[in-house]
């Protein structure tokens, strides 16, 4: 469904959210309502080509191991995610650590993590402002938080054109594709609901964030938050 | 690491360095190819430029900094936060990420006090420490990744710096004119050189910063070319020649003459070079008052020759 429901775009997304998260070996990275590996993955890719790199150049700086938290609050939404290491050869990896847990009261300890991702996970969340309390517990000093989501279209012809697709395509595709058009028409409604990019960029500051920049993709319809905890 | 007062202390010992003539002497000729075209600015505008306030000049920084001018209201409280030496200058200030959109916006953030100059202190602090690691890993991610390991923050810090290796190239620049201006003011040995020798000596205090860097010195310029990076490394080496200039211009204290002092080895076919190098500005400044003169007895010679062929036309 997401694949339909974002032509596939959801994908690039993700991707773009790594990039900018500059993942780096030995990082110690926390994906939070991320139980399907897809941000985890392509952390551990990205990192894996540095890697490679690193010790072309006869480098050797890895002795910290790279460590991957996927943290979800579904233990289901974690088993695919297993499964879908075990499909790309990495179930007997040892940097990925599936967890089950609650964005809002996290399992970790202070000051430990490099990296914070949450990819469309946000908007879920009961108490934003807690798990982003908690996002900033767990983080070191240095550490980024870098959110993905679903946000406000501004722009005034694509805006129509976009709540037409939201409120008319999207339930009718849930209809049709998984029987299902209340949770689609509750999903686009808790897209507006949840706040607007600025919104959301004061809510990080008020954690105590630095540097709080969003990124709008697509004119809106996805933005990514990025945070630094100095 | 910096010493107390925020220099950045030089090492020596990297003397030891193999000497690689033709990355000197690329930087060299680099640096007298500009002197050039100031010599004939100066030829063409007969004056030396003056320039700076006799103040201390407080360098301006033109190593991308990080923050925008912030103007959301909420954080007004913080914006008078102590004054910053970084105004944003033409390079871009803000992180330009390409979504399809490609739209960054800022908000300068912070609960408490520390808001506002925090996150370019630090970044200033990741990229200090990174320097040393130059040698080693070259002007590239892993240096800054190193330095930020070396000041105790989280090695994610660097992803979040916009024009990572270029801003490291820029902060040495901006660090050794410092270096420099700084060298300069404590009144150093210029006063009784000729302006040739003058501008050597200058010219080689700042080539001797590089020294230690000379091994990636390739690297350093090539990520100053990228295009994006140009209008800063031009600004930089606007004020570098200007600072030159000045100082050569400039009447100092005492001579006291450095060389004897400096562990030179394999540095005095450089210097002779440079020297050179200096000299033929210098000629060419004079080849082109003769070359100018020249044109003027060709042009009363011709008009001579023209007159008379007119005259002798007439008259015929």
């Amino acid at each position: 469904m997401n694949d339909m429901m974002s032509a596939g775009l959801h994908r690039l997304w993700k991707d773009r959210l790594v990039s900018k998260l500059h993942p780096f070996p030995g990082m110690k990275h926390l994906d939070v309502a991320g139980g399907t590996g897809d941000v985890a993955f392509r952390v551990l890719e990205s990192i894996n080509s540095v890697s490679r790199r690193a010790i072309q150049d006869g480098l050797a700086e890895t002795e910290e191991e790279t460590q991957i938290y996927i943290c979800d609050i579904n233990p289901n939404m974690l088993n695919v995610g297993k499964k879908r290491a075990i499909e790309r050869g990495l179930g007997e990896n040892h940097c990925l650590h599936w967890i089950e847990g609650d964005a809002e009261a996290l399992s970790f300890e202070d000051g430990s993590m490099d990296g914070y991702t949450i990819a469309f996970g946000i908007r879920n969340v009961t108490h934003v402002e807690e798990a982003l309390a908690e996002a900033y517990r767990v983080l070191k000093r240095g550490g980024r938080f870098l959110c993905l989501e679903l946000s406000h279209v501004e722009l005034p012809i694509f805006k129509q054109l976009y709540d037409y697709y939201s409120f008319s395509v999207i339930p009718a595709m849930g209809e049709l594709v998984a029987g299902d058009r209340e949770s689609y028409q509750y999903l686009v409604e808790s897209i507006r609901r949840f706040p607007n990019q600025e919104a959301f960029a004061r809510m990080i500051v008020d954690t105590g964030f630095e540097k709080i920049e969003y990124e709008n993709l697509v004119g809106g319809v996805v933005a990514i938050h990025s945070g630094l905890k100095l | 690491m910096p010493t107390p007062n925020g220099r950045y202390p030089r090492s020596h010992s990297t003397f030891s360095w193999p000497f690689r003539r033709t990355d000197t002497a690329v930087a060299i000729v680099y640096l007298s190819n500009m002197l050039r075209s100031v010599a004939a600015r100066r030829l063409l505008t007969h004056f030396v430029s003056p320039g700076r306030s006799a103040a201390a000049p407080a360098l301006r920084r033109l190593s991308t900094p990080a923050s925008p001018q912030p103007n959301q209201p909420h954080t007004s409280s913080e914006q008078l936060q102590g004054e910053h030496p970084n105004p944003t200058h033409g390079a871009s200030a803000s992180s330009r990420a390409t979504g399809e959109d490609g739209e960054p916006h800022l908000r300068r953030g912070g609960a408490g006090p520390r808001a506002r100059g925090d996150y370019e202190e630090e970044q200033a602090r990741v990229l200090r420490a990174a320097v040393p690691h130059v040698v080693r890993f070259g002007w590239s991610e892993s240096a800054l990744i190193a330095g930020a390991r070396d000041v105790g923050l989280s090695p994610s810090i660097v992803g979040s710096f916009p024009r990572k290796e270029a801003a490291l190239v820029e902060f040495f620049m901006d660090d050794c004119l410092q270096r420099l201006i700084d060298r300069i003011d404590s009144g150093e040995e210029l006063k009784d050189l000729i302006l040739s020798d003058r501008l050597s000596k200058l010219i080689r205090i700042r080539l001797e910063m590089q020294a230690p860097y000379i091994s990636k010195w390739p690297q350093a310029l090539s990520i100053q070319a990228q295009p994006v990076n140009l209008p800063t490394s031009f600004k930089q080496r606007a004020l570098l020649v200007d600072e030159i200039w000045h100082a050569a211009g400039d009447t100092g204290s005492d001579i006291d003459w450095y060389v004897k002092r400096t562990v030179l080895g394999d540095f005095r076919d450089t210097w002779k070079f440079l020297g050179h190098r200096i000299k033929d500005a210098f000629d060419l400044q004079k080849t082109v008052k003769e070359a100018a003169y020249l044109a003027e007895a060709v042009a009363a010679g011709m008009g001579n020759s023209v007159q008379g062929a007119m005259r002798r036309l007439f008259q015929g």
